[in-house]
């Protein structure tokens, strides 16, 4: 449970949020538990309720926005304050990863912070092994450009555009 | 040949072939520059795990404590409903035993904060971060500058030879320290208002020097401050409990200095020090643990208490 908790506020930050999310994951888990082919792995299994659930909520935010959730993460990102231009500031841990796209967040997240295998990661989000490599790695090659601070706005500024 | 961003990240997780993993290590061994480069890529990583690792130590609320004590009753009942299994540990009581810790966590936990992230809650998106998470500069200027304080504390106080601290638990024999260290805490838990523990950085390589008494913009505040067999010091400043906004564990640059900051229930941490990021951070959970382990009620216990180890080293 504490490990829930913690992947949930990795993702979420907000603890009240969080703490929301990992009990609706549980409720959850709970009620579809009987559909568990026992000969797969539970982790597995669970993982992917996980990322359908997931889907299926992107899918009704982007039908209440009339939005491509793509769009929507553009456009948040854009508005969301422009550390970039702040006063030789450092963005700091928690601001870099929450501006990172949950394509990538997500993967980096599960390899770094929960320590999972890229296959055990690749079948949670029902993506290819070779994906998983590269968005971590483009995680954290966009991360260490934004920790690193304004030197290299430059780098920042392209890719904001490519977000 | 040099290897990719892709296999460099890769080689990170461990998750190349031998050869690979070999030729990578080989690589590295030659090239600094890209050795340098997977040491950051170590302590981003290390930094995102620390970040998080105060998560575990908490309290689980209510809501989710009732969740794992229905959980495996709900779940076994629900097996015998589907009919889909039996036998004496159906995957109900599995299931049951994993919420309440009887399994694996790893596997629950991965899982269910992907669900999180699906669950949204009423219509918000997922990637909609409270203000206070927006920005470094907006949460440290909503603090009202005690972060920069303490960082002029560090400053001002750091490179003095002479005093260092207006009270010192280094000079004299055993006993002599001892009962400075006791003096020193009593005397600042008084003028803050607050318990104040002398947290332990030993495992970290950091020795209590002393501590003082500042003023800050509303009353008094303290400083406790650590050296290391290099002779680097690194500072301590606790603020008072005031109203306003809690901040995470956060990390920002004064200038040289670099400081690892939060505020829990009003109360004010930060710990300051021109130190490499890692090495700051290293503090900083330590002071963290250790004051969120004298937040939970245990005001009795001594500076001794056990302190988690240190994040890992980078890896090389």
């Amino acid at each position: 449970m504490p490990r829930l908790r913690r992947y949930a506020r990795s993702l979420l930050f907000d603890t009240g949020t969080a703490d929301d999310l990992v009990q609706a994951t549980l409720e959850r888990a709970l009620s579809h538990w009987h559909q568990f082919d026992q000969r797969r792995d539970m982790l597995v299994w669970l993982l992917s309720i996980a990322h359908n659930a997931h889907a299926d909520q992107r899918r009704r935010d982007s039908r209440l926005s009339i939005v491509d959730p793509a769009d929507v993460e553009a456009v948040q990102d854009a508005t969301q304050a422009d550390i970039g231009h702040d006063v030789g500031l450092r963005l700091d841990l928690t601001a870099a990863l929450a501006r990172l796209p949950l394509s990538q967040r997500e993967p980096l997240l599960l390899v770094s912070v929960e320590q999972l295998s890229y296959a055990e990661c690749a079948e949670a989000l029902g993506i290819p092994i070779g994906t998983v490599m590269s968005r971590v790695s483009r995680a954290r090659a966009v991360l260490r450009v934004w920790l690193d601070g304004g030197q290299r706005g430059d780098a920042v500024r392209q890719l904001r555009r490519v977000i | 040949m040099q290897p990719s961003d892709d296999q460099l990240s890769a080689w990170l997780d461990g998750e190349l072939g031998a050869a690979e993993q070999a030729a990578v290590d080989a690589w590295l061994r030659d090239h600094p520059d890209d050795a340098a480069r997977a040491r950051l890529l170590a302590a981003d990583r290390d930094a995102l795990r620390s970040r998080f690792e105060p998560v575990l130590d908490e309290p689980l609320p209510e809501r989710l404590q009732a969740m794992v004590r229905d959980g495996g009753r709900r779940a076994a009942g629900a097996s015998a409903a589907a009919g889909a299994l039996s036998g004496p540990r159906g995957w109900g009581a599995r299931l049951g035993a994993a919420l309440a810790g009887g399994q694996p966590w790893r596997q629950a936990a991965a899982v269910a904060g992907l669900l999180v992230c699906g669950g949204v809650v009423g219509g918000t998106l997922v990637w909609r971060f409270p203000p206070a998470q927006a920005s470094l500069a907006a949460r440290l200027s909503a603090q009202g500058g005690w972060v920069h304080r303490a960082a002029v504390a560090h400053a001002v106080y750091a490179p003095e030879v002479r005093h260092p601290v207006e009270v010192n638990v280094v000079q004299g024999s055993v006993a002599e320290q001892k009962a400075q260290e006791e003096h020193l805490a009593r005397w600042l838990s008084k003028r803050l208002g607050l318990p104040v523990r002398l947290f332990d950085l030993r495992p970290q390589g950091f020795e209590l020097v002393g501590g003082r008494l500042l003023p800050d913009a509303t009353g008094p505040s303290a400083q406790l401050m650590y050296q290391n067999a290099a002779g680097q010091r690194a500072t301590v400043y606790l603020r008072r409990p005031e109203a306003g906004a809690d901040t995470s564990f956060s990390f920002a640059r004064d200038g040289e200095l670099a400081m690892f900051f939060w505020v829990e229930d009003g109360f004010g941490c930060a710990v300051v020090g021109k130190l490499p990021r890692e090495q700051l951070l290293a503090l900083g959970d330590a002071v963290y643990k250790q004051a969120e382990a004298e937040a939970a009620a245990r005001p009795a216990e001594g500076a001794s208490a056990p302190t988690s180890p240190p994040p890992a080293r980078p890896g090389s």
